[in-house]
């Protein structure tokens, strides 16, 4: 049987649904933060998805540009991860919500 | 031939050089370089004049026009930076180039050991520029611009000794009242705009539209607009040239240095008021209103200030009344469409007006300071060269024969007799203020150079004539005074060269007004006559009036008494007509409007503080919350978007 488009996107819809609601209901800011990555990806997912509806030659741009997607998400989840590193050395708590240093 | 540019570039440098002499030296405690400051002051006013005095020999008769570039450019306003260099503005530009020449060469001595002496020079450079432009220009906006930018100069100059805040405070009233006027000329050529859109700012093309007989139908549906115009010019007129009612800040104004009373507040900047009107004359002429305006309001100047300066002691202030009533006789010719006359007459009271106060300067200067008459007397032994001076000025001011002043004012006189029915009134006003002028220049001359002296002896030991620097402008100036007027000597036939140097300009309104009436056949002989006798009339009174010992001086040289009511009269209507009201206002303003919208900026303050308190409350710091909230705001976007289909 072939793969539908379709099946594609409800993935990703579940994907990103599980990665919104692990962001919002979390408090350790890890798994916030996988929540995030998650969610990203889910995002990824639903272009490529898409771009398999296309022509195949316009479907190869559309599958390439995820390609860029991850290598950027990679590097944020780098400096992602290094600024949490560090707040949680600073403030030894993993929990998000006592991260206020910064309120106004 | 000369880019005319080259006329105002000169001063400007010269303003920028000075500029930079002032500000390098005002560290160090001798001041700088008296020699090399005042060799730059004089050197570019001297390019400047050589310049001009090329360009004038060289000119066709219909005159030159440059234009240099756009100077604001939006889609219902134009201006172009454009030089107008005409009989009129050669004329003016001669004088103005060759007196500032002269005064700043006098000033190098006057001026000497003061600690400001660059910055003097940087003011009177800036000043020639910003006069320059004015006669040069050729559209009213940028005539505008150099008219700013004198009453800056007569500002900073009235000012220039600021230490003293009475100094200050003439300067600040010059240029208030001044604005006053300004507002006028803004709402002037606000006029002139609505009427044809701003091409008819430029003075080419208002004379074009003016004379065009294809525009006689616009025009006499804009005549009320026209006529508004006119009038708003005339006031911004009377601003700049101390004319009734904005009269009372030139005799304030002689709180500056005398060199600068002779320049700007004597020869140059208020004829100006006239050069706009002789510019103007096309569209003055349309309207007999104005003109009948500017006749009677030159008139009355003329009479109150003969009046007023019969009463003054200080030296300086009796000149400066005089300067008033000159300018009214200006205006008096220009009401009556003779504007080529009334710019022979700022050309020659240029001469013996700056001759009379450089004389006064020179006194001053050699009294240290001294300016009440009442402490002179005798000084014709002492300083036989500047009372020379002052008695070729004295002659020339009061219409001796042959003298410049009686050819101009015999001009002016006899055009006022000629002008109409009521030219006869006219003519015995204006005679009668030649005499009151003999008494009044005559008591001036009397009481500083002949008699006793009455000051106090130090001074007397300290009295000397004057040195070089200031002697030579003053004779300069004094040869001026006694044949400048052999330019346009009206009993002498064939003696006409500068009324055909101004036909290009005024001759096709001034053909206009004098369409309108019959000529009056009077010869002019008579005129000569009826004035020399008016001089002589007035010379006498004055002899026998102050020829004989004065009483003792008291006080700080004000008039008193009912003298100082007819003096001060203009200051005291000022004060309860405009600065009562405007303090009034402001009190009205400062305490029930400012009150009022300070409420309702509280009341909007509380308004937003309270709202600002509860969105606060939202913003706990719970993440989660926050993100929540982010994400239904973007999918209430998107379903708008969805719904609307982003038309929204």
């Amino acid at each position: 049987m072939e793969l539908q488009a379709s099946y594609i996107q409800i993935v990703a819809l579940l994907l990103f649904a599980i990665g919104i609601s692990v962001t919002l209901t979390r408090r350790n800011v890890f798994f916030v933060l996988m929540g995030v990555e998650l969610a990203l990806n889910a995002v990824n997912l639903s272009f490529i998805g898409f771009a398999k509806t296309l022509p195949a030659t316009a479907s190869v741009a559309g599958q390439i540009l995820p390609l860029f997607t991850i290598a950027v998400a990679a590097a944020e989840a780098c400096i992602g991860l290094a600024i949490v590193i560090m707040i949680f050395k600073s403030q030894e708590s993993a929990d998000i919500d006592n991260y206020s240093n910064m309120k106004g | 031939m000369i880019p005319l540019w080259l006329i105002p570039l000169f001063p400007i440098i010269g303003t920028i050089a000075l500029t930079t002499i002032a500000l390098s030296s005002s560290g160090s405690k001798q001041g700088p370089a008296e020699g090399v400051t005042g060799a730059v002051a004089v050197f570019f006013p001297l390019l400047s004049f050589v310049s001009v005095l090329v360009l004038s020999l060289g000119m066709p008769l219909e005159g030159i026009r440059q234009t240099l570039g756009t100077w604001i450019s939006l889609p219902a306003f134009q201006v172009d930076i454009g030089f107008l260099f005409d009989g009129l503005s050669r004329i003016m530009l001669l004088f103005v180039t060759g007196i500032t020449t002269l005064i700043a060469f006098y000033s190098i001595g006057y001026m000497r050991g003061d600690k400001s002496f660059a910055r003097y020079f940087a003011y009177i450079n800036l000043f020639l520029f910003s006069m320059i432009i004015l006669v040069l220009s050729d559209s009213l906006p940028l005539t505008f611009l150099g008219w700013e930018g004198v009453g800056l100069c007569s500002y900073l100059l009235i000012g220039f000794w600021h230490a003293d805040a009475k100094n200050s405070k003439a300067g600040n009233k010059a240029f208030i009242v001044n604005r006053v006027g300004d507002v006028g000329f803004l709402f002037g050529m606000l006029c002139l705009i609505s009427i044809g859109g701003s091409a008819l700012l430029s003075y080419d093309y208002l004379n074009a539209w003016l004379l065009n007989p294809v525009s006689a139908e616009m025009i006499g549906t804009a005549m009320p607009l026209l006529s508004l115009a006119g009038i708003l010019f005339f006031f911004g007129c009377t601003g700049k040239s101390a004319q009734i009612p904005l009269l009372t800040w030139l005799p304030d104004a002689m709180a500056g240095p005398t060199p600068v009373s002779a320049l700007i507040h004597a020869a140059t900047m208020v004829t100006s008021g006239v050069y706009l009107l002789a510019r103007l004359s096309n569209l003055l002429v349309l309207i007999p209103i104005v003109l009948n305006v500017i006749l009677f309001v030159g008139l009355l100047t003329a009479f109150w200030a003969a009046i007023a300066g019969l009463f003054q002691n200080d030296i300086k202030k009796v000149l400066a009344y005089s300067t008033i009533s000159q300018l009214g006789f200006m205006f008096m010719a220009a009401g009556v469409a003779a504007f080529d006359v009334s710019i022979f007459h700022v050309f020659t009271h240029s001469f013996f007006k700056a001759a009379l106060f450089l004389g006064a300067g020179a006194v001053i200067h050699s009294l240290t300071g001294e300016q009440d008459m009442r402490r002179m007397g005798g000084l014709i032994k002492k300083m036989p060269w500047t009372s020379l001076v002052m008695i070729f000025g004295f002659l020339a001011i009061i219409g001796f024969p042959g003298f410049a002043g009686f050819w101009s004012k015999d001009l002016i006189l006899e055009k006022l007799y000629v002008s109409g029915p009521m030219g006869p009134f006219l003519y015995g006003g204006a005679l009668l203020t030649a005499v009151i002028t003999a008494v009044y220049m005559g008591r001036l001359i009397i009481m500083t150079f002949f008699g006793k002296y009455r000051g106090s002896a130090e001074k007397e030991a300290h009295i000397h004539e004057a040195p070089a620097t200031m002697l030579i402008p003053m004779l300069v100036l004094s040869i001026g005074s006694a044949f400048a007027g052999f330019l346009w000597a009206g009993l002498i036939p064939g003696a006409e060269i500068f009324r055909e140097m101004l036909a290009p300009v005024v001759g096709a309104a001034q053909a206009h007004a004098s369409s309108a009436h019959a000529a009056v056949h009077l010869s002019p002989w008579v005129f000569a006559a009826l004035g020399t006798l008016a001089a002589l009339l007035g010379m006498f009174i004055a002899w026998k009036l102050f020829m004989r010992p004065m009483p003792e001086a008291k006080g700080d040289g004000e008039p008193e008494g009912f003298r100082a009511s007819w003096t001060f009269a203009f200051d005291t209507l000022h004060k309860w007509i405009a600065v009562i009201p405007t303090k009034a206002m402001a009190w009205f303003l400062d305490v029930v409007i400012n009150n009022i919208i300070l409420a309702a900026q509280w009341l909007t303050m509380g308004i937003i503080e309270i709202l600002g308190d509860g969105v606060r409350s939202l913003q706990v710091r719970k993440v989660g919350l926050q993100m929540a909230l982010s994400l239904f705001g973007m999918t209430l976007v998107i379903a708008l978007v969805v719904i609307y289909g982003g038309l929204l």
